[in-house]
């Protein structure tokens, strides 16, 4: 007769010590690891005729707590020794960190040996195509950031590349990633690419005459980039403290800080 | 796969409806008429779970007549409409709510303007120029969109239609078994036979 | 199926100006990606100075909207007088908690000019009626995202009407392009003291 007492010795083929009866207290417990994490941020890039500028927030979240208010988020590629001398190539990743900052140690890597081995600096459509290799050869367990790469092309023209976390890529003209894309980029279609803006008085309907994109002065794209920040700081809270921005020249990297809002 | 099509032209409504009556992958008739007149100027056509559809559609029907008899005025295809979706949007709410979606066609009596009614079994309503319910939608609805214009005569809408009947069976692995096709103008509600031409294979 | 709210996909946003508001909507409607109607609007005249905005699910864009114009219609018959915007807020933030355990999915925006006072007034709330009061602009819909984005970074305080139309109407276009669920061209409402302006803006029909 079994026993109505829980863990109470059982009848049969037992052991000499006490078994918990199995209840909703002890059903088998599972434990799981998530190898990811999501630590906020934006970054932006935008390409003009002789320079790229590329930016990013400094805020470092997990959920709803700050990890630090200066992470840096834009890294310099290739270049002479640990400090990156004489880099001309800008990349800027946002998502998981740890990815973030394997991933830079990984193209800054390449970069610098491609360099050794050939005696040259590596190009930036070249540098965009293996950064597109780096992330495709982790497919099925991706790094989790979405990257944007910025330089000077081989004729001296801004370049700016951006990546989706399995290596996708397209060169564009502007373009923002992160937590606080979807707020900027309208923004920047409006305000860069001049989308749904046209000519006053050229008539209505087809005769309509779009006002054309060109590439715009640095100091336009500087305070563009500052009020999109601005803006994303107001509304998203992932983003804010400081704002890292790197601008690319042919003089070489000019790199500048201007604190954000840190509620 | 129940195929609803509606097309208004200059000034008239074209409501077309599949003859299957499906179950699963079943063709249970193949004389199904999904179609009900509500008053002399304006026809509902339904699809949706078998039970409800012909509850629904027969309440709608009724209570449509009933108020032409208490008020002496029939009720414009808009009215109509409103009076619909407000039943199905009450419905959408209850404990076991219709899963009827409707085409509704109609002419106003009086200005004689043509108006379709799109509606669907969570009372969302919109008066389009032409409508498409079920698979449909994604054969006929881009065919619309290139060749409906408001003011297409009849000819040129039956021709549209035509096209329409031919896509489906062109891409739909189980044949509707044709269509029955409604026409309804200012002189009212007049059936079209509309004839089966036959296999259509794709490319 | 998704959320209920995202379910139509729209969009709405309301903006103030000197002496003037203004509030814009998108025209689509789609049963998830399937557009099915490129003609329905989402603001409802309340009265001449009073201009109510739905987004959320059609269904209940529909009930709500012709809830609110029964209700109105009703205030109007007892006090003979227009209702305020500022007092419209009121009901419809009772209406909706009144819904508080099975509500519209909805999220209405108001704007309009209070014809006493002459000031200008918007307001958003979520579907179970909590309001929000705001200076500057209310935004709502499947596109509220990039319609932050973008009022956050066009908005500047007191612009007169034609001004207020070029930034509310920009930042509508550029935020519902970016949003795959609205767009396919906008109503634009510029209130005044005694004048509303109405404008359809065709977009991007895409």
């Amino acid at each position: 007769m079994a026993s109505i007492l829980p863990g109470a010795p059982q009848e049969g083929i037992g052991y000499s010590f006490s078994q918990a009866a199995p209840n909703a207290a002890s059903e088998p417990r599972q434990h799981s690891f998530y190898p990811y994490s999501d630590n906020g941020g934006t970054s932006l890039g935008i390409s003009g005729t002789d320079f790229t500028i590329m930016a990013a927030d400094t805020r470092n979240v997990s959920g709803y707590s700050i990890n630090t208010r200066y992470s840096p988020r834009l890294y310099l590629i290739g270049g002479e020794g640990p400090e990156n001398k004489g880099a001309r190539i800008v990349l800027s990743v946002v998502g998981f960190t740890a990815d973030g900052s394997a991933l830079k140690e990984r193209l800054d890597n390449i970069v610098k040996m491609y360099k050794y081995h050939h005696g040259k600096p590596m190009s930036v459509s070249a540098c965009a195509q293996r950064l597109s290799h780096l992330l495709y050869s982790k497919r099925f367990f991706p790094f989790y950031v979405s990257a944007i790469l910025g330089g000077l092309d081989e004729e001296g023209k801004g370049a700016l590349y951006s990546y989706d976390y399995v290596g996708s890529y397209e060169r564009e003209q502007c373009r923002s990633a992160g937590a606080a894309s979807s707020l900027i980029m309208p923004f920047l279609d409006n305000q860069v690419n001049f989308k749904n803006q046209y000519q006053p008085g050229s008539g209505t309907g087809h005769n309509l005459q779009a006002v054309v994109a060109e590439p715009l002065p640095r100091e336009r794209v500087t305070q563009l980039v500052r009020d999109a920040f601005t803006s994303a700081v107001e509304r998203h809270i992932e983003v804010g403290d400081g704002l890292q921005m790197m601008i690319i020249t042919k003089d070489g990297v000019q790199e500048k800080y201007v604190e954000l809002k840190k509620d | 796969m129940e195929v609803l099509l509606g097309i208004t032209g200059k000034d008239y409504v074209i409501i077309a409806s599949s003859k299957a009556a499906m179950r699963g992958p079943t063709v249970l008739k193949a004389t199904d008429n999904k179609t009900r007149n509500l008053n002399k100027n304006s026809v509902m056509a339904y699809s949706g779970e078998s039970g409800d559809t012909v509850q629904f559609a027969e309440l709608i029907q009724a209570n449509v007549q009933l108020y032409s008899m208490r008020n002496g005025v029939a009720l414009s295809p808009p009215a109509v409409s409103s009076f619909v979706r407000s039943e199905l949007a009450k419905s959408i709410r209850s404990k076991r709510p219709y899963n009827v979606n409707l085409l509704l066609g109609g002419v106003d009596p009086k200005t004689g303007e043509p108006s379709l009614h799109w509606l669907d079994y969570l009372g969302t309503e919109a008066k389009i120029p032409y409508a498409a319910h079920g698979y449909a939608q994604y054969y006929c609805l881009s065919l619309l969109d290139k060749h409906h214009h408001p003011d297409i005569d009849l000819a040129r809408g039956l021709t549209i239609l035509r096209m329409c009947s031919d896509e489906l069976k062109r891409r739909l692995p189980i044949d509707s078994k044709g269509l029955y096709v409604k026409i309804v103008s200012k002189e009212g509600i007049k059936e079209h036979v509309f004839e089966d031409e036959g296999q259509v294979l794709p490319a | 199926m998704g959320s209920p709210f995202s379910m139509n996909g729209g969009a709405c946003v309301a903006m103030v100006g000197k002496d003037c508001v203004g509030i814009a909507c998108d025209l689509r409607l789609g049963m998830q990606a399937l557009t099915v109607s490129n003609n329905f609007p989402k603001i409802f005249g309340i009265n001449d100075s009073v201009y109510l905005g739905l987004t959320g699910l059609a269904t209940d864009v529909a009930t709500v909207s012709d809830l609110f114009r029964f209700k109105v219609n009703m205030y109007r018959l007892r006090e003979e007088r227009n209702i305020s915007p500022d007092t419209f807020a009121n009901l419809v933030s009772t209406s909706l908690y009144e819904r508080r355990f099975g509500p519209y999915f909805v999220s209405p925006v108001v704007a309009g000019i209070n014809q006493t006072s002459g000031k200008p007034f918007i307001c958003g709330f979520d579907s179970i009626g909590c309001i929000d009061f705001a200076k500057d602009f209310i935004v709502s819909g499947t596109a509220s995202d990039q319609l932050f984005g973008m009022c956050e970074g066009l908005y500047e305080p007191d612009l007169g009407p034609d001004e207020l139309f070029e930034t509310l109407s920009q930042a509508l276009l550029s935020a519902v392009d970016r949003d795959a669920l609205s767009g396919w061209g906008a109503h634009v409402y510029i209130i005044e003291k005694d004048k509303v302006t109405k404008r359809l803006l065709k977009g991007r029909q895409d």
